[in-house]
């Protein structure tokens, strides 16, 4: 694009310049534009409800945070917490990647060293919009790595603006994915900046910046099996090199032993078998190289018997070890969200508590185009371009446009992972059209002027036609993504799930601030050590927010303990009451959306609920087929199973349910969700007494009863 | 004259509240009783009953059971501390007192002696019913063929029921008697289900409890061990209820009167066990005997005085635990030799007997490896004692990451290997470049 940008002749009063300084002031404004764009393209929640973390996760890192910032690093690298997991508790500092914490607590330290005494909670809300921008730089960095400096702009204002990003890092979405896609970029960059080079400088920023990725997300499993593959496909085609081994091999080293300093980490890098590829590919290029300074010494025929009889022995050799070890259990058996990652169906049939994360599910075809829109049809282009102009770089682009696309087709929450090389590919894709086109588009003008014979030219019919039909064409997919992209963003990926909204009749907004107002009641009502049972989902806020000690929360460690919620809400009364004895439970809170219709509520959860109550020996009585009628519904009116209509999380929703009337025309106790009227209306709560109930009766609570003084 | 007056009830009232402070600190126990009766000649019928509670200090307010200015609590503050109901055939209490305004009582941790007899009113059903005991109808009597006293006069309602009958507990009975017990009056059952009953007297194993004066057509409310004559109940807040099924056997005549077995050659005794037993169980039930109270409850590292904010696994902890027994109105150290101490974390981790040391029971222990939310719990309920229940919550945390050895022997291969590697890859490029160098020259 570089051609045409200097082409244009700058307004007359501004100062003159030379073509070079022209250009970079262009450059300089797109991309400060695209960067300033996707910041403030992520504050829709903050605009129209306030300064608040969202959803579930974010709760606890924004606690984490508070207290690193309040505590400082060490005690919070050895926080044990009790208020979580009553009462096994969590080593905190043990099992998060403490990244995300660290970079809020160095802006919130550095704010207040210039006296800009600026709330953490901001710092937070903020962090991953900063970070959004932050990414939209380094994707220019590395387009224009990849291809030039134009596909970088067009690639950077499209990544501005991708829905399939946004929805993880909008305004008071503090997740690790915030910082963690920056990260990404940023070690992909430095990657094919060193495998270009060759250089140990760059290769050292590299592992530098997979240490800041391992720290800062889980997905980092990602980038160490993709750096070892590309290696693996350049020695494949016959590009392996002294750059690559250099860089791959500094990269490797250092990453993982800086990687072994994340305690969450620990010694996962040379022993978990997601980890094997990159040691593979690590021998693997100590052998080529060796290979290769060896067949530089022989001749071709000594050469060929030594290679073959080398790697029998090796092969077999290696194949045996690996058998050995993960026989003894020193290489970690393939865990479960591996699995689930290459079949789809794996965790659904042998994990309920993944299955039962929405963010785990396989994606829906139409959610690719919710979420990348044209990207889904310049991916390819780009891809072709790739391949049209083979380098070491552009195979790097296409096996992380091959490996996430697969990725993302099995996981929903990958979508993260593909949308920043959709815009990649993408932005090379549209650029390349452009340059070809426009290119053109302007020789044809030029021409009329001068004369009109050329604009015929018989090997290339409508030459000029075709260019502005394509130009056309192209500006309208990019106008309508801008417009599609921020009409997701407003609609669908601004809401903060603490706050719930719905749209009246007459168009106005209501606003639901239950889940506040329960947890301020909590945190108000209820004694200090008090423990509270819920189900896992709202186990972070309730800590952050209310702060009680909870039993269960969103850090899913711990299988059996879960399950024993989970069989304490399925049961009868008697039989949880037992398990809320032997837990110590002082209240029980559960989430109802029949009175309002809000469909995420814990009846609408509770076939996972009884699955993972199910799963383990203990639970072994509640079968999930006891919950369903006859003919395999799951059904809460008469209908349904009296087991359903009297286990615990029936009655705790549908307590004085019976007596409500919810809608014009319809009778007592009629669930809007489920809409049907209820089965089950006249009861009393025997072990339970209601505590409180939001002003929706989203949220309701009940303390458990004591044992009966005179003993019956 | 008014702010004299004031004055001088200012005064009147502090000194009022001084000695209230006062002996509420030296005294405890002997509270005010209200007792219930259906005739006032119970006075006279009860009397060495009655004396023997003023005896122990006990402030007696004795009115009939249908006084239409009963009540039990004033502004929300009750205005006793234990009820007497020597009133078992009232239809219905006077007052504001009821069923519902008793149990209150019991749920708010005071005590009642509730007595019956063969003319058993509903008041006195339901109440027992509350607590999980069951009273025969109305004109029932445990009647017993075999075993019933010599005076009886034909209907074998007063019957014998002998010492071995009684629950083996000296807290609640005092030492068993050697002379049976007289008794006369209604029967009753427990719920097997409730815990905290006690069958503190059956009758023998040939008695029953049906209507006196009408032939049997139908299985009678109770027979044999399982008609109970006296029950007792703690409840859960160390309330105290006991139930008995006879007025007379708290009566002077019954307390006096000698007693023979009516079968042929039956021993003959001077005297009932009566008095022995009824003025124990007035005792324990209105917590004389039998009161335990927890005192300081301390943890802490071995060696340091204050508990830290949280363990660390393998920690010596010291936890002692002062428990203190109310004798002849004053606490004094308990001197129980079988108080267990339990570290549970969901399941016990460690559960041992604690020492005794002066007034303090204690014992020292390392905590076990697990890391969690650890309750330290002394549960400890006997037959007879009130039930005393501490707990104290607190983290045990795992190792902090400067309490991990530095150097681990076993590791030392690998500390030389590292050291070593270093070495050699400096001498090797040393030489490499070395090496090279003087190729070159050579060549040159």
């Amino acid at each position: 694009m570089k051609g045409q940008e200097s082409g244009f002749a700058l307004p007359s009063f501004l100062p003159k310049l030379s073509y070079e300084k022209q250009d970079t002031l262009l450059k300089l404004c797109i991309l400060s534009t695209a960067a300033i764009l996707s910041f403030a393209t992520r504050l829709f929640s903050v605009l129209r409800y306030e300064s608040v973390i969202h959803e579930f996760d974010p709760y606890f890192n924004f606690r984490t945070t508070k207290f690193l910032t309040q505590e400082g690093f060490y005690n919070f690298h050895n926080w044990f917490d009790d208020r979580a997991w009553y009462p096994l508790g969590r080593i905190i500092g043990g099992t998060i990647y403490p990244g995300l914490m660290v970079t809020s607590a160095v802006f919130y330290h550095v704010m207040h060293f210039f006296h800009i005494t600026i709330d953490i909670r901001n710092v937070c809300v903020f962090l991953a919009p900063l970070f959004s921008s932050f990414t939209t730089i380094v994707t220019y960095h590395m387009t224009k790595e990849l291809k030039d400096e134009g596909a970088g702009l067009v690639a950077a204002a499209m990544i501005a603006v991708v829905p399939g990003y946004i929805s993880r890092s909008v305004a008071g979405s503090y997740d690790n994915e915030g910082i963690a896609i920056f990260c990404m970029l940023l070690t992909y960059t430095l990657w094919i900046k060193s495998v270009k080079t060759g250089s140990l400088f760059w290769s050292t920023l590299c592992a530098l910046a997979y240490f800041y990725m391992v720290s800062s997300w889980g997905g980092y499993v990602f980038l160490i099996n993709l750096i070892p593959l590309h290696v693996l496909a350049l020695m494949a085609t016959g590009r392996f090199s002294h750059r690559v081994y250099v860089a791959f091999c500094t990269v490797y080293c250092l990453g993982t032993i800086l990687s072994m300093q994340i305690s969450f980490v620990g010694f996962q890098p040379v022993q978990s078998s997601e980890h094997m590829a990159a040691f593979g590919v690590f021998g693997l290029c100590q052998i080529h190289a060796f290979i290769d300074y060896v067949r530089a010494k022989l001749t071709p025929a000594q050469f060929a018997v030594l290679f073959k009889s080398a790697v029998l022995l090796l092969g077999g050799g290696a194949l045996l070890t690996f058998g050995i070890l993960t026989a003894a259990g020193k290489i970690s058996p393939w865990t479960g969200r591996f699995y689930s990652l290459l079949d789809p169906s794996y965790a659904k049939n042998n994990i309920p508590i993944i299955a039962s994360v929405s963010e785990h599910q396989p994606t829906t075809w139409s959610s690719f185009y919710f979420d990348l829109q044209i990207l889904v049809f310049m991916f390819p282009v780009g891809m072709y371009y790739c391949f049209s102009g083979l380098t070491d770089a552009n195979i790097f682009i296409i096996m992380y446009g091959v490996t996430s696309i697969y990725f993302a087709g099995v996981m929903v929450r990958l979508m993260l992972v593909l949308a920043p090389v959709m815009c990649i590919l993408a932005g090379i894709g549209v650029s390349s059209l452009l340059n070809k086109y426009m290119k053109n588009l302007d020789v044809a003008r030029r021409e009329k002027k001068t004369s009109k014979k050329t604009t015929t030219d018989s090997s290339y019919p409508m030459k000029n036609e075709t260019a502005t039909g394509i130009v056309f064409l192209v500006t309208m997919f990019l106008l309508s993504y801008t417009f599609h992209c921020t009409w997701v963003t407003s609609e669908a990926y601004s809401s903060p799930s603490i706050v719930l909204s719905a749209r009246q009749q007459d168009g106005s907004r209501v606003i639901f601030d239950d889940f506040r107002e329960a947890y301020y009641w909590l945190s108000q009502n209820t004694p200090e050590d008090a423990k509270i049972m819920s189900w896992w989902d709202y186990g972070y806020q309730i800590t952050a927010m209310a702060n009680r000690t909870i039993l269960v929360d969103n850090n899913t460690w711990n299988n059996t303990h879960i399950s024993r919620v989970g069989q304490a809400m399925s049961s009868p009364e008697e039989k949880a009451y037992e398990i809320m004895r032997e837990l110590d439970v002082d209240y029980v809170l559960v989430i109802f959306g029949g009175l309002t219709g809000y469909a995420s509520d814990d009846i609408n959860k509770f076939l996972w609920m009884v699955r993972i109550g199910g799963s383990t020996d203990r639970g072994s009585h509640i079968k999930e087929n006891d919950y369903y009628t006859p003919t395999g519904e799951f059904r809460v009116d008469k209908e349904g199973s009296p087991v359903l209509l009297n286990c615990l999380m029936y009655k705790m929703c549908y307590y004085r349910f019976g007596s409500v009337y919810t809608e014009q025309g319809k009778p007592t106790g009629y669930d809007r969700v489920r809409n049907t009227e209820i089965g089950n209306k006249e009861f009393e709560l025997e072990v339970l007494e209601e505590a409180y109930t939001t002003e929706h009766w989203l949220v309701r609570i009940y303390k458990v009863k004591d044992l009966e003084n005179r003993g019956i | 004259m008014a702010s004299k007056y004031t004055c001088l009830l200012t005064k009147e009232l502090a000194v009022l509240l001084l000695l209230a402070l006062c002996s509420a600190n030296v005294v405890h126990g002997a509270g005010k009783v209200l007792v219930l009766v259906d005739n006032i000649n119970v006075q006279d019928t009860h009397s060495i009953f009655l004396n023997s509670l003023k005896e122990k200090g006990f402030e007696l307010t004795i009115k009939p059971a249908d006084d239409a200015s009963l009540s039990l609590s004033k502004y929300g503050e009750f205005l006793y501390d234990h009820l007497l109901l020597l009133s078992p055939s009232v239809e219905e209490f006077g007052g504001s007192i009821s069923v519902g305004a008793i149990t209150e009582f019991i749920d708010a941790g005071h005590n009642i002696l509730v007595v019956g007899s063969s003319d058993i009113g509903d008041p006195i059903r339901e109440l027992a019913g509350e607590c999980g005991v069951e009273f025969d109808e109305e004109k029932t009597a445990v009647i017993d063929h075999i075993s019933y006293d010599a005076s009886d006069e034909g209907e074998h309602t007063k019957i014998l029921s002998a010492p071995s009958n009684l629950l083996k507990s000296p807290l609640i009975v005092g030492e068993t008697p050697a002379e049976p017990l007289l008794f006369k009056g209604v029967g009753m059952t427990v719920d097997p289900d409730n815990p905290l009953l006690l069958e503190v007297l059956t009758a023998s194993s040939s008695s029953y409890s049906y209507h006196a004066d009408v032939p049997i057509s139908e299985y009678p409310h109770a027979v044999g061990k399982s008609t109970l004559l006296i029950t007792a109940m703690q409840a859960r807040n160390n309330a105290r209820v006991v139930f008995a099924g006879s007025l007379d056997f708290f009566s002077d005549e019954y307390y006096q009167s000698s007693v023979q077995f009516a079968t042929s050659g039956g021993a003959k005794f001077p005297k009932s066990g009566n008095q022995q037993v009824a003025t124990a169980l007035a005792n324990w039930v209105f917590k004389e005997r039998g009161v335990l109270r927890v005192g300081q409850v301390k943890h802490h590292l071995v060696g340091e005085t204050s508990p830290p904010a949280a363990y660390t696994i393998g920690d010596d902890v010291m936890y002692s635990i002062e428990i203190q027994e109310l004798v002849n109105g004053k606490w004094v150290a308990f001197k129980g030799d079988d108080v267990q101490m339990e570290f549970v974390r969901i399941d016990p981790f460690v559960r041992t007997t604690l020492k005794r040391k002066d007034n303090k029971f204690y014992v020292q222990f390392k905590l076990p490896d697990v890391y969690g939310v650890f309750t330290f719990k002394v549960d400890y309920e006997r037959v007879g004692y009130s039930f005393l229940h501490s707990r104290s919550q607190m983290s045990v945390r795992p190792l902090q990451h400067t309490q991990y050895e530095r150097f681990i022997i076993s590791a030392y291969p690998y500390y030389t290997s590292a050291f070593s590697m270093m070495v050699g890859l400096f001498f090797f490029s040393f030489v490499f470049l070395y090496h090279r160098n003087e190729s070159k020259t050579k060549e040159d």
